[in-house]
């Protein structure tokens, strides 16, 4: 999918731009107001990822313009301000997500994603990959076409690996994709490790390759 | 003790010192002054009978004659004043008197004459000046009180509603105190001071404020672009064994100081007002789904949870309700054994958790502060119960803590 990266900051500009390129995707770059607003307005774009503050101006004067122009394009808000007014007056104005800086890139990835499989196949499309397909409307899992019951957060699990397959997805990343911001859990690791043991036992049983691989102490890679 | 009661206090102390020495001076002093006018009576008369000899050759007739006595011609006779006593038998006591002698020529033969005057009866001169000093003392110690009370009332009124306007003043809050104006100098001069000081502490407060704002605000970027240079030196795959525990721990602690930024932006917010939103925010919904958020993990820990909820709406924000309640059973959830019970009530009145788990030995007001965490060695920040704190503060709910028999249990109070 084509990814306009709207940033002021150049390291983070570039850190999300690679990763997103590495993904595959089509990732354009503006750093500020100015340029983002004529390539957002010219250019089709599946997702605009937006910084509110910009040098010039704020993002939140280029979706109200994107959508004033009515461009359909998915929005993800990226902010450091982490205030609540931001949050609901950027969904109000028509952003799809909010993510509060610092965020992971594992978790800018998975939600363009989940954004994109929403606003292009409405939601019906299905995540495959090799013998695994997720359902993520359904909350189910197949492997090799058999229905493999698992609970909801093994679900949010597989789901972030898959949709960040080949990417070192650190404990922190996934802690926080599975219980948000403001909660630090103290035994969380403990849970992911033990969650992911059952997660490779149970694709293992419904005959699916091991695919998750634990990278030293800091985290785990969904890799072939 | 209040000013007046303290002016009064001292009123009273200097009264009871001064009352003896008021009757003991004034005993004195009219002691003194009666003697004096009696011994210049005695004066006068000897003088008068000297003068009626030496003019008339006549003893005159005196009331005063005490004796008077022809004495030898060597006898020496010195003119002075004694107190004596003489028995009366119309009162049948001894009676002071006061005595003069003086010497005398009656007809050649030399006399003593002795002059005698009555006194005052010093008991009871003692006696009524007891009582009138006592009855002038009362009048002023009473017009004093109700004078002291007046002025109290009346010219201490603006100080008075100065103080409780100045009880009431939270700095947070972004309304001035105006002071009453008053037409007495000290006060006003008062006024200008606290104004003055109120101001500074406005700015130095405003100024720290935005110090802390900026800081966390501007710390997040870069913390971002750490985090992600770190996953990317992570995943490069040729690190050594010691380059990689070294890059892992800068990673850690960049997420740990994320966290501490995040939570602290959250309490300064909260202390800024910035949740305005009051929803009508149903608890047992939130407090359902944020048990079904951590249901697995209370499974991985083998907890025994019992939840008794009634229905209950209460006006707040919802994000911030979802903050508070989720602190709270993720607290309990944390601290505490494998295979540990949870048991969760909420009423109309209140909320109420309690759990098992060590008993930490922090004192139950230390544990409401930032940073406090009852067991070092757990990785959580000791942040949420600040937050809590915050929170409950805004809308007026009470959050107590104790412990009994190895349970810890939180109770939140929604109207207190």
């Amino acid at each position: 999918m084509k990814i306009l990266v709207i940033e002021d900051n150049i390291e983070l500009l570039k850190d999300i731009k690679n990763f997103l390129e590495e993904q595959g995707n089509v990732c354009e770059i503006a750093t500020d107001y100015k340029s983002a607003f004529m390539k957002a307005v010219i250019f089709p774009y599946d997702i605009l990822i937006v910084d509110i503050t910009l040098p010039d101006g704020t993002g939140l004067d280029i979706i109200k313009e994107v959508k004033k122009e009515n461009i359909d394009v998915g929005i993800i808000i990226i902010s450091a301000k982490n205030a609540v007014g931001d949050k609901v007056n950027g969904l109000e104005i028509g952003a799809d997500d909010y993510l509060t800086k610092p965020f992971y890139l594992a978790e800018l990835n998975a939600r363009i994603k989940a954004l994109y499989r929403r606003k292009a196949y409405k939601g019906s499309k299905e995540v495959i990959f090799n013998e695994i397909k997720i359902s993520p409307d359904n909350h189910e899992v197949f492997i090799n076409d058999r229905l493999m019951t698992l609970t909801k957060k093994e679900f949010d699990i597989i789901h972030f690996f898959v949709a960040n397959r080949n990417r070192l997805l650190t404990k922190e990343a996934i802690a926080e994709h599975l219980w948000g911001d403001h909660i630090e859990m103290a035994d969380s690791f403990n849970f992911i490790y033990t969650h992911l043991a059952n997660l490779r036992k149970k694709i293992t049983k419904f005959g699916g390759k091991d695919y998750i691989k634990s990278i030293y102490s800091v985290g785990y890679k969904f890799s072939e | 003790m209040n000013l007046v009661t303290k002016t009064n206090k001292y009123y009273l102390i200097f009264f009871v010192f001064l009352f003896p020495l008021m009757v003991g001076a004034d005993y004195f002093l009219i002691q003194y002054v009666v003697n004096k006018e009696v011994d210049d009576v005695l004066k006068h008369e000897s003088e008068r009978i000297n003068f009626n000899l030496k003019e008339n050759q006549v003893f005159p007739s005196s009331n005063y004659i005490l004796n008077s006595i022809p004495v030898n011609e060597y006898f020496s006779v010195s003119d002075k004043y004694r107190d004596t006593l003489i028995y009366e038998a119309y009162a049948d006591r001894l009676i002071p008197y006061r005595m003069y002698e003086f010497k005398a020529l009656i007809d050649s033969q030399k006399m003593k004459i002795t002059l005698k005057h009555v006194l005052l009866d010093m008991n009871e001169l003692i006696v009524w000046l007891f009582v009138t000093t006592t009855l002038v003392i009362l009048l002023l110690v009473t017009g004093l009180f109700f004078i002291n009370q007046g002025i109290y009332r009346w010219a201490w009124k603006p100080f008075f509603e100065n103080l409780s306007k100045l009880t009431n003043y939270d700095i947070t809050k972004k309304n001035l105190v105006n002071l009453e104006p008053s037409n007495i100098s000290e006060f006003e001069e008062l006024n200008r001071i606290v104004t003055a000081l109120m101001n500074q502490v406005k700015t130095d407060f405003q100024n720290l404020k935005e110090f802390n704002e900026n800081i966390s605000h501007e710390i997040q970027t870069p913390l971002a672009i750490i985090r992600n240079k770190m996953v990317l030196l992570l995943e490069s795959q040729d690190l050594k064994e010691k380059e990689l525990l070294w890059v892992q721990a800068v990673y850690q602690e960049a997420n740990k100081l994320s966290k501490i930024s995040k939570s602290l932006t959250l309490i300064s917010r909260i202390e800024n007002q910035e949740f305005t939103r009051l929803d009508s925010v149903d608890i047992s919904v939130v407090i359902d789904n944020i048990i079904g958020n951590m249901e697995e993990m209370i499974q991985f820990k083998n907890l025994e949870i019992v939840v008794k909820l009634n229905p209950i709406k209460v006006k707040c924000d919802q994000v911030l309700a979802n903050i508070l309640f989720t602190n709270l059973i993720k607290n309990a959830v944390q601290h505490n054994f494998k295979g540990g019970h949870i048991e969760i009530f909420l009423n109309k009145e209140k909320f109420e958790i309690v759990n098992t788990g060590e008993v930490s030995e922090i004192e139950t007001t230390q544990l409401f502060k930032r940073f406090q965490r009852g067991n070092k060695e757990t990785e959580s920040l000791g942040l949420g119960l600040a937050i809590n704190q915050k929170i409950c503060e805004m809308y007026g709910f009470q959050l107590d803590y104790d412990h009994y028999e190895g349970r810890h249990r939180l109770s939140l109070y929604f109207n207190s």
